[in-house]
């Protein structure tokens, strides 16, 4: 178990992690979503000694590791940009920690050569063993960073954007990887990212972190499905979220009033999933039960198995909506031509002044 | 991209004109070291081609009124102080571009006050020296006075190379290293060392040439027992021989010589991996 305890890191003044406290469990697989400028990395450093904190504490299975330098903390970190050795050859730079680590070295080479070559097994690199890190592919030197690293068996293994310099089709590949990779040894991965797709798919656990702080932790589902703040709700790139003030059981935006669900006075943000809202044509009203925005078509993105459509209201500002192909036909909209965004009261999520959760769909079906 | 023929012509033709402008005292000095001796003098023209003068600057040449040049134990005490100087340079050189990598208390001073070794005019620095030694009762030594502001004049290049390297160096290798358990001593010897090796020589290369030809530091603070450079001024205010210009060849291609080294040491330090995967890729296909 990795415990961080009010952790605050400063940069000339500036807090880049405030006061951050988070259990991470043996055996999970946590992500860690943010944007850029909110602290990750440095998140990352200081679970990995490469920082002080100027605060808090890190404890690993009970010991207060905060005072220890990152050799001595047996943590492993796949840094963003690999950082190989760029002298070596790939089976010396898988082999390179198990060798000259300060605690426990393994000094038979047979044994050396054979865990190394166990463990590029494990990352699919057989037969590169004898490569310089020059030859080889970005994908294939990320593998090489992340075998590097688990060969030595660490408890916790950091990994700083991982598939961030990849490609998308090997990016896909490799978050299959990583899991099955993660299962095999039963090792926690802790993986920061900045894309919440990402995020999403890979993480028992995710964590969102803004300006320093952890703003919210949850088995992915539950972040998507009822982000407990407005800001968790903005990262995710899948809400349309509309900033306003309720009047009695009305949300007002613009000129156009919503109307709200049952029990949200307060309200000052009203949230709707892209893929929750539908488009008719012209400007109509709302079935009961329903809200509805006036807007007029902008674009759409054809993705294959959706599209997204692309929408201004009067008052300016995108709203977004998706179409999953699998449930209805594409429609094709003129430019500037008016139409109505609608969508079930249900389905909205509501947070109050504080950017606070008070309103909330039911929990997705099938979530655990 | 296209040029113009003209404009190529003529690039041409400034660079064959500085380079003979660069060589031309060379050459000249090759020419004449080919006079004919013992009587033919240090000026054109030829009397008659000859290895004369080479003989008697290696000692093989019969006596003659010309007296052979003093200089076998003083190029052996300039070879020493030269390598000696070189070894301390480079590791204090590096050892303070390291330092250097972190912003430290001081550290702007710190910088002026390194590089200041090598700006500070040799002729003054020497005399200081002196004046220093003479009050402290240390006696000035080629190994010892002269040694010192050796060291004091080619640290700062030495410094300078290291701080280039070390600025396009990425750090984040090194952390890699320690997040991997091994302790910040072997991460330097086994990640930094190797990959800063070609800014090494190049100090090195620096550090034992600008010291195995230092004149004015060494004049004052050498004592008795001359360097090389000295050695040969000393020659001069007697009456000069083409065999001087024999010398200069001989020690022109010795530098040469040490530059091969140093080339093929660099090229055999970048393109080692290079050589060893290629073959193994040959085995793959």
């Amino acid at each position: 178990m990795l415990e961080l305890l009010g952790l605050t890191k400063l940069y000339d003044g500036t807090p880049a992690i405030q006061d951050v406290s988070l259990t991470v469990r043996d055996d999970e697989y946590l992500t860690l979503l943010g944007p850029s400028g909110s602290g990750k990395t440095t998140l990352l450093r200081l679970i990995a000694g490469l920082e002080r904190p100027d605060a808090g504490r890190v404890r690993m299975n009970g010991t207060d590791v905060t005072a220890l330098p990152a050799h001595r903390r047996s943590l492993g970190f796949v840094q963003q940009n690999y950082a190989l050795f760029p002298h070596m050859s790939v089976a010396d730079n898988v082999a390179f920690g198990l060798r000259y680590r300060e605690v426990d070295p393994v000094t038979d080479d047979a044994e050396v050569a054979r865990r190394v070559a166990s463990m590029l097994e494990l990352v699919g690199l057989t037969g590169l063993d004898g490569r310089m890190t020059g030859q080889i592919s970005g994908g294939q030197k990320q593998r090489v960073s992340l075998a590097r690293t688990l060969v030595t068996e660490p408890r916790f293994c950091l990994l700083d954007e991982p598939l961030g310099a990849l490609d998308a089709n090997l990016r896909e590949r490799m978050t299959v990887e990583l899991r099955r990779i993660r299962e095999a040894l039963g090792v926690t991965f802790i993986h920061v990212t900045g894309n919440e797709a990402e995020a999403l798919a890979m993480g028992d656990r995710m964590v969102v972190l803004d300006e320093g702080r952890v703003i919210m932790v949850d088995e992915p589902d539950v972040v998507f499905g009822r982000p407990e703040t407005v800001r968790v709700a903005k990262f995710l790139n899948a809400y349309n979220v509309f900033s306003g003030n309720a009047q009695g059981d009305k949300f007002g935006v613009g000129a156009h009033e919503l109307p709200l669900p049952p029990g949200t006075q307060g309200a000052a943000h009203y949230a709707v999933r892209f893929d929750t809202a539908s488009i008719a044509r012209g400007h109509g009203t709302a079935p009961a039960g329903h809200a509805a925005l006036p807007a007029k078509f902008i674009t759409s993105e054809f993705m294959g198995a959706k599209v997204i459509y692309f929408l201004e209201k009067d008052t300016g500002g995108v709203v977004e909506v998706e179409r999953h192909l699998s449930r209805a036909d594409p429609v094709d909209y003129t430019k500037d031509e008016p139409v109505t965004v609608h969508w079930d009261l249900a389905d909205v999520t509501v947070f109050d002044t504080d950017g606070r959760r008070i309103y909330s769909p039911e929990a997705l079906a099938g979530a655990a | 991209m296209h040029q113009l023929p003209i404009l190529r012509f003529s690039l041409a033709v400034y660079c064959a004109l500085f380079i003979l402008f660069l060589y031309a005292p060379f050459i000249v000095m090759g020419i004449l070291s080919f006079q004919a001796g013992p009587e033919g003098g240090p000026q054109f023209p030829i009397i008659e081609w000859s290895t004369y003068w080479y003989q008697h600057v290696l000692g093989f040449a019969p006596p003659s009124r010309v007296a052979p040049l003093p200089i076998g134990e003083a190029l052996v005490r300039s070879l020493t102080l030269a390598f000696a100087t070189m070894v301390v340079s480079t590791v204090l050189g590096t050892l303070t571009a390291q330092a250097f990598r972190r912003k430290f208390k001081g550290s702007n001073i710190m910088f002026y006050l390194v590089v200041l070794g090598m700006m500070v005019p040799g002729v003054l620095l020497g005399l200081g020296m002196a004046l220093v030694a003479r009050e402290a009762g240390i006696s000035p030594t080629w190994w010892g006075t002269a040694f010192v502001l050796h060291v004091v004049y080619t640290y700062p290049f030495a410094f300078l190379v290291m701080l280039a390297i070390f600025n396009r160096f990425d750090p984040a290798v090194e952390e890699a290293a320690w997040a991997l358990g091994v302790p910040p001593g072997r991460t330097f010897r086994k990640v930094t060392f190797p990959m800063i090796f070609p800014g090494v020589l190049s100090a090195m290369l620096f550090a034992f040439t600008l010291s195995y030809d230092e004149f004015p530091r060494t004049l004052f603070t050498g004592g008795s027992d001359v360097t090389m450079p000295l050695a040969i001024y000393g020659t001069f205010a007697v009456e000069i021989h083409p065999n001087l210009f024999a010398f200069g060849v001989l020690t022109t291609l010795f530098s040469f010589a040490l530059l091969t080294v140093y080339g093929l040491l660099m090229t055999a330090s970048v393109r080692k991996g290079r050589s060893k995967a290629s073959g193994i890729q040959e085995d793959i296909t």
